[in-house]
């Protein structure tokens, strides 16, 4: 049993929140697309460099390609184009971040990548409302570290929507007459 | 199969259930009656019986019906005999079954007799006492039968060929590394050191992909035996009389390929006996043997299995799939159709639908979900039929689908893997030799005019100004295509690596494949090529007596 001695404030929220799943902090792997974000880094797999993307035509704008990850055929997604941000070149500082969501592995290529920060769930914020769009629920939040604001991507969520999208739009007109045969 | 082989592969198989048996008793006597348990023993026991039949051990046989029955008793609580005694007896018999098993093991042309046993048992189960000597076993029995096979999970031999796979491409690698090597250290003894390792090298590992492939293959009788029963009742149910034969059914394949083979030839077997094979009245009226023969045949051409499905009966009516062919707008009414054109034209999809099944008096129901099953084998099918001499419809798959032959080919600056499977042949073409019409490229070539699909355009690349081309022909059973492409990089083995589709199935790509290099470079999916064709441009097929003269249709496109 943990003891409970009563908070200054006697406030009931302020025990309550020492009951709540939620870790005091939260540990991010943060890059840069312009603004600075971040990541859980127990999504994070590791940092490739930017190298041997071959592009994959008919796929989505946002889809850079695939990279041979030791062996493995690893799609990246321009994760700028993929939030609608103003293009930007590849450079010597780009990276890929191989991040593991949920039984996807996928890369996330990105300007550059800054640190690894703990942020003290206490200085995490929800986003501004005026900001958020229909379809930006896979912003969760935003940091707030120093003078610095890290905003908090969902990556679930960034690819559940990535499902939904792709999986409605079909692939052509081609139409399998269905067969008399059953299936057994 | 020899016989020797066939009572090996029946007593591995027996030796299973004995066991079952065995452990069964055993918790039985430990946590009393469960119902599962003898279940799934009862299950056991089926098997092992149905095997002795077949095998021809009458005797045998009779004694495992008879002790399916003495465990049924337990299931079914029979007041009169207490579970330990049950137990004890059906020990006895397992111990019995032991010894006939080691008898057909020492000496395989034996044949048990176990006519006492089955006397006393049965007199046991009509409510008598039991009164049998116990049998004596003989250790050794205890051990069963030393097999030759052992039953691996299939996904260990995947990852063994995942492997495999990285291996053949490290190979690659290390012979590029060491042309370069060789050309820097000319004729020095190291670099041939270096060369004669890597050979040795290049040896061992064609020997162990070899190895691992032959280790996941399965006899193609592992389909071909599902359908003796279905082609009878299938037979009876449409008044036909129908022999079938199997030629070649131990040729092998990877096991891969054997799952997904079923519903393809059950297509086609159905086919054959709804509309291929006639009634036999019609066929003694026509001077056939009123009993059809439909031949399932299977044999290894080189890197390939070729499966043939053919039947003896009317063949394609070839005035009826044109009517249907021109009311689905799939052909004009001023194309003439030759047997050939026809057989293309029944796995176009759109061809059948479900209101001409019970009308069609040609075949076709489905042939499109064939040829597309078929396709995503890397395979091929084609139909070849001549009136009242029969069809038949000819698969060829590759051996494996893990690894597979290709043919590299650069478009817009990338480089693409085309299945061989899908490749007729590869010319030299230029810009003179691609005409117009009705607003499609086309290339005429042997006699067949053919839609051109330019690679780089087909995938958004932006078309290289170039003067000369190469063309590779993709053949989708007679209909062709022209792919262009820059140049063509020869011909190699590739290790197929499926994309992640998280992002949707891209257009026009199959899978990926890692180069010696490291690269990634794309295989193409040539059946979608046909399905951007068939909105537009149906006809491709078919041959015309003047290409220009064809007058220009609606588009029928979407």
């Amino acid at each position: 049993m943990t003891e409970i001695s009563l908070p200054p404030s006697g406030l009931a929220e302020d025990i309550l929140v020492n009951f709540t799943e939620q870790p005091a902090e939260l540990h991010l792997v943060t890059f840069s697309l312009g603004e600075e974000y971040g990541v859980p880094i127990r999504q994070v797999r590791e940092i490739v460099r930017v190298g041997g993307l071959t592009i994959i035509p008919n796929s989505p704008a946002y889809i850079e390609g695939v990279i041979n990850l030791r062996g493995r055929v690893l799609p990246v997604m321009n994760l700028r184009r993929r939030l609608r941000l103003p293009e930007k070149d590849i450079s010597k500082a780009s990276r890929i971040i191989v991040t593991e969501i949920g039984a996807k592995v996928i890369g996330l290529l990105v300007d550059a990548v800054s640190h690894v920060v703990r942020v003290p769930s206490g200085a995490v914020e929800d986003a501004p409302e005026e900001v958020l769009e229909v379809d930006t629920d896979y912003i969760t939040g935003v940091g707030k570290l120093n003078n610095r604001l890290i905003i908090m991507l969902d990556l679930e969520r960034l690819l559940k929507r990535e499902q939904l999208e792709t999986g409605e739009s079909g692939d052509g007109p081609q139409q399998i007459p269905s067969s008399i045969f059953e299936r057994r | 199969m020899d016989y020797d082989a066939l009572v090996r592969d029946f007593l591995d198989d027996a030796d299973c259930h004995l066991n079952v048996l065995d452990s069964a008793l055993i918790s039985l006597e430990q946590n009393g009656h469960d119902p599962e348990v003898v279940r799934q023993t009862l299950g056991a026991l089926h098997t092992l019986k149905g095997n002795s039949g077949m095998m021809g051990y009458e005797s045998f046989k009779n004694y495992i019906h008879l002790t399916e029955e003495l465990l049924k008793k337990i299931s079914d609580g029979d007041a009169d005999r207490q579970l330990p005694e049950l137990i004890n007896i059906l020990g006895d018999g397992a111990n019995i079954i032991r010894n006939a098993l080691q008898g057909i093991g020492k000496d395989n042309s034996s044949n048990p007799d176990l006519s006492e046993n089955l006397r006393s048992l049965r007199r046991y189960i009509d409510g008598a006492e039991y009164s049998a000597v116990k049998p004596a076993v003989d250790p050794d029995a205890y051990l069963g039968v030393r097999t030759d096979t052992i039953k691996v999970d299939f996904t260990r031999l995947d990852a063994l060929l995942d492997l495999v796979g990285e291996l053949v491409i490290f190979k690659t690698r290390l012979g590029q590394l060491e042309g370069r090597i060789q050309a820097e250290l000319f004729s020095k003894p190291l670099a041939k050191e270096l060369n004669e390792s890597l050979e040795l090298m290049g040896k061992t590992v064609s020997g162990l992909q070899e190895g691992i492939m032959r280790a996941r293959m399965l006899p193609v009788s592992h389909v071909f035996n599902r359908f003796p029963k279905m082609v009878r009742d299938i037979a009876a149910s449409h008044g036909k009389e129908i022999r079938l034969v199997f030629e070649g059914e131990d040729t092998e394949l990877d096991k891969t390929v054997i799952d997904e083979l079923g519903e393809p030839l059950i297509h086609i077997i159905r086919n054959a006996i709804d509309h291929g094979i006639e009634a036999p009245g019609e066929r003694r009226a026509k001077g056939k043997d009123g009993t059809g023969t439909l031949t399932l045949s299977a044999v290894q051409e080189s890197n390939y299995v070729i499966i043939r499905v053919k039947d003896d009966g009317r063949g394609i009516n070839l005035e009826r799939v044109r009517e249907i062919g021109i009311s689905r707008g799939l052909i004009s009414d001023e194309d003439p159709l030759d047997s050939q054109g026809a057989s293309s034209l029944i796995f176009a999809a759109g061809f059948t639908t479900k209101r001409e099944v019970d009308d069609i008096s040609g075949r076709g129901i489905g042939l499109d979900v064939v040829h597309k099953k078929i396709s995503q084998l890397n395979g091929r099918v084609t139909a070849d039929s001549s009136p009242d001499r029969g069809t038949t419809f000819t698969i060829k798959l590759p051996l494996s689908l893990a690894i597979i032959p290709a043919l590299m080919a650069e478009a817009g600056g990338e480089v693409y893997a085309i299945p061989m499977s899908a490749v007729d042949e590869n010319i030299r073409a230029d810009e003179n030799d691609i005409h117009m019409i009705n607003n499609r490229e086309v290339i005429s070539f042997r006699e067949k005019v053919m839609p051109v699909i330019r690679l780089d355009e087909f995938f958004g690349l932006g078309r290289a100004q170039r003067k000369g081309c190469y063309m590779v022909i993709i053949g989708k059973a007679d209909k062709k295509l022209a792919v262009a492409v820059d140049r063509l990089r020869g011909q190699q083995e590739i290790v197929i690596k499926p994309l992640d589709d998280t992002f949707g199935k891209p257009r026009g790509i199959a899978g990926a494949s890692i180069l010696g290099n490291g690269r990634i470079v794309l295989i193409l999916d040539v059946m979608s090529f046909w399905s951007n064709e068939a909105a537009d441009f149906t006809t491709p097929g078919l041959k015309r007596k003047q290409p220009g003269a064809v007058s220009p249709r609606p588009e029928t496109g979407t």
